[in-house]
């Protein structure tokens, strides 16, 4: 295993800034995702780990010691690309077993034993001695990894390799991802623009925007508290909405309500802000018809079937547009007046900047 | 609200019948789109109706008018292409109104559009760019806005979203909803997307083979499919497709997959008694097919394995094995679902199986409820 570490790394192209002095450290044992936006910079801070990118400043380190003078051969990394780097005319096995015949005082019964493992981790056993050229992409893919993890190197990068690529292959490459975390405890780092795949693959998800990480997390906990309004905005089909609110005073205390709430709810923590902005994914608001329930009132401007026959709602609140995501089997027409509600631990509030406020919402109290 | 027909429309290329005598009636003033998958000649569609390329045979009707031999420029459709390139040399202002200046407007006569559909699209901070200067997003607004700049009130947009990411198209799927209300004007769009039919269209038209298979509002599409295509292409995540058999059993009609038997309430009742059987598609939606939780009675179950679950954030996407079939369900990350069993049941209400003849792949009927005679 190795520990993984970038301190005050940067990239300028021109007067460009890719990675803006990015500090991180990569846990071993762990599937840590690089997500974000195209041109965000992710790939640029795996090319400087892998020594494919030479940084401006800062520094790559492999167990403390700097390896950022490296070469990317010196450096013990395996890589898999989006498209699948195979050598034609060689078997399957053969394939996986190149590398190794280049590592010096590998006996050959080890590296028997690593390619058959490798193998049999990416379900590639009954298919060893096949010519490669003429697997699918999604295999072709599994073989290349499969090869890197062979090596058995400390750190594996991998640049959105599951594009475009069947669930069983995915499913498969999860499982081996996994199994290599637990059992040899490697780092293995994990870069795309695609939420669905580092909500699904990663331990944990480094979000970035602008050459500078914005988030580090579980994907449960990126995706339901977000520390910048960006990751409200970039997780989440259609991403939060953000509604502002004016704060009134009561006392020392602070008071929000329309357009989001029926009722004055009193805030702590705005740190007398007269306005802050309420996030709010489209999934966690609540739309019914009871007159009698708690809710503010919405008229539904359109109506769109979505993923898995949700419907979605752009909603007129106050003048206020805001989409709602309800459950399948839902059938609100445009035009409906309805009540709109969400539950207190659903909201996010954030600052004019986008930062995140820690900010806590209560019922307000009857005084006296 | 310009009404566009096409009648009895054939085109090949060499042995490649790509449009086979095809008709449809595109509503005036409402967003269609036209829903194929990739190559099936929907771009072909909408190069016919703006006049590039002329049918073998059939006319392009527009209200009541044959326009099959005007030129494109006669026809007046703003064309926003699937392919763009904006002219590199040119701001982001000339490259709008290129179209106006060609119809032969002077660029001072242009300039109170091309600002107006800047605006709408939110670029008009962007005019005194060049193209080299703007984010992969920005340009194609900026195609978008050049197709939209036209004064008329038809235009066709072939697939433009296409290659641009999620977060992008979300955007814009607003904006295009919005233009068309603000414009008043028909819409014929293009694509292959389940999600951007769902969102974008008012009235969509399926294209599969040469033809328009079906045609209709997009919910009416989405929840009573009559041809299998329509089921298949508008689904996401996609339709689970069964191969099965269509028999008489005690006089009523059943539907046998390897997975389970149900009853069928055929549309006609064309199926003769003494009928041997009838090779048929069975299909249920992800969200139809139920796992975990507690058996519903009536419910339709088999056995399942869980193979992956992809979470979308608001969602969760399964996919099953059961047997040799691969299934998918989706359900909402409220749902407290245990996943990680492989001996799961999953279940479907007998109303949502819907049964497709598997040669004609028109819609036959759906599954039956209850405990009937």
């Amino acid at each position: 295993m190795a520990e993984l570490e970038v301190r005050q790394i940067r990239k300028d192209f021109g007067s460009f800034t890719a990675v803006k002095d990015v500090s991180v450290r990569f846990d071993s044992a762990r599937v840590t995702c690089l997500l974000g936006p195209s041109g965000c910079g992710k790939t640029t801070l795996m090319r400087m780990i892998a020594g494919l990118e030479t940084p401006t400043s800062g520094d790559v380190l492999f167990d403390g010691a700097p390896v950022t003078s490296l070469s990317p051969s010196a450096r013990d990394i395996g890589m898999v690309f989006q498209y699948p780097v195979v050598y034609q005319g060689l078997t399957v096995r053969q394939n996986v077993e190149l590398p190794l015949r280049a590592t010096r005082g590998l006996p050959p019964s080890e590296r028997a034993r690593r390619v058959a493992d490798a193998l049999e981790i990416l379900d590639l056993t009954g298919v060893a001695d096949n010519d490669v050229s003429r697997l699918t992409h999604a295999l072709k893919q599994k073989v290349a990894v499969a090869r890197a993890i062979a090596r058995q190197p400390h750190i594996i990068l991998l640049d959105e390799p599951v594009t475009n690529i069947d669930a069983t292959t995915k499913s498969q490459l999860k499982h081996a991802l996994r199994r290599l975390t637990r059992e040899l405890h490697q780092t293995i780092v994990y870069v795309t623009h695609d939420q669905t795949e580092a909500m699904t693959l990663a331990d944990e998800i480094l979000l970035m925007n602008d050459g500078e990480i914005v988030q580090r997390g579980s994907p449960r906990e990126v995706y339901n508290h977000p520390a910048h309004r960006f990751g409200g905005w970039f997780l989440g089909n259609p991403g939060m909405n953000f509604v502002p609110h004016e704060v009134s005073r009561n006392g020392g205390d602070g008071e929000i309500r329309r357009p989001l709430f029926a009722q004055t709810m009193s805030i702590e923590g705005h740190d007398g802000r007269t306005e802050v902005i309420v996030g709010v994914r489209p999934e966690h608001l609540t739309v019914g018809t009871d007159a009698s329930a708690d809710g503010v009132r919405a008229r539904i401007k359109h109506a769109a079937i979505v993923t898995g026959g949700q419907q979605l709602l752009a909603l007129d609140v106050d003048g206020v547009g805001m989409k709602a995501k309800v459950s399948a089997g839902s059938r609100y027409r445009v035009g409906d007046l309805v009540l709109l509600s969400c539950r207190y631990d659903d909201v996010s509030f954030f600052d004019a900047d986008g930062a995140k406020l820690s900010i806590t919402l209560k019922q307000r109290t009857a005084r006296g | 609200m310009p009404r566009v027909e096409f009648r009895g429309i054939s085109k090949r290329y060499g042995r490649n019948e790509v449009l086979r005598d095809l008709s449809v009636v595109l509503e005036g003033g409402v967003f269609n789109v036209v829903l194929g998958p990739p190559g099936c000649g929907k771009s072909l569609l909408l190069r016919l109706m703006t006049g590039i390329e002329p049918a073998d045979q059939g006319s392009v009707v527009v209200d009541g008018h044959d326009v099959s031999d005007l030129s494109p420029g006669e026809r007046n459709i703003g064309y926003v292409p699937q392919s763009f390139a904006l002219y590199p040399h040119y701001r982001v202002f000339d490259n709008i109104a290129y179209p106006l200046v060609l119809a032969g407007a002077s660029k001072s006569g242009a300039e109170p559009a091309v600002r107006r559909i800047a605006e709408m699209l939110r670029i008009d901070g962007l005019l005194d760019k060049r193209p080299d200067q703007l984010s992969g997003g920005e340009k194609q607004r900026v195609a978008i806005a050049r197709g939209l700049v036209k004064d008329t009130k038809l235009f066709v947009l072939d697939d433009p979203l296409t290659g641009l990411d999620f977060k992008l198209r979300e955007r814009l799927f607003d904006d295009l909803r919005e233009m068309r209300e603000t414009l008043g004007a028909t819409f014929v769009y293009t694509t292959s997307d389940p999600l951007e039919s769902l969102i974008l269209a008012d009235q969509v038209h399926v294209l599969t083979s040469g033809r328009i298979i079906e045609s209709g509002r997009v919910h009416d599409v989405y929840r009573a499919p009559r041809h299998l295509h329509s089921m298949q292409l508008l689904c996401f995540p996609r339709a689970n497709v069964l191969d099965g058999r269509l028999v008489r059993s005690n006089g009523s009609a059943t539907c046998r997959t390897e997975l389970f038997e149900v009853p069928v309430s055929l549309q006609s009742d064309e199926l003769a008694s003494g009928d041997a059987g009838r090779s048929v598609k069975v299909c249920i939606r992800a969200e139809d097919l139920v796992v975990g939780g507690t058996a519903r009675d009536g419910s339709v179950r088999f056995p399942v394995a869980v193979v992956l679950a992809e979470d979308l954030g608001g969602e969760l996407v399964v996919h099953l094995d059961a047997g040799d079939t691969r299934l998918i369900t989706a359900l909402r990350h409220d749902r407290d679902v245990d996943l990680d069993g492989t001996d799961m049941t999953a279940q479907v209400e007998p109303e949502a199986v819907i049964v497709f003849d598997a040669e004609s792949n028109q819609r036959l009927g759906q599954g039956r409820g209850g405990r009937h005679g």
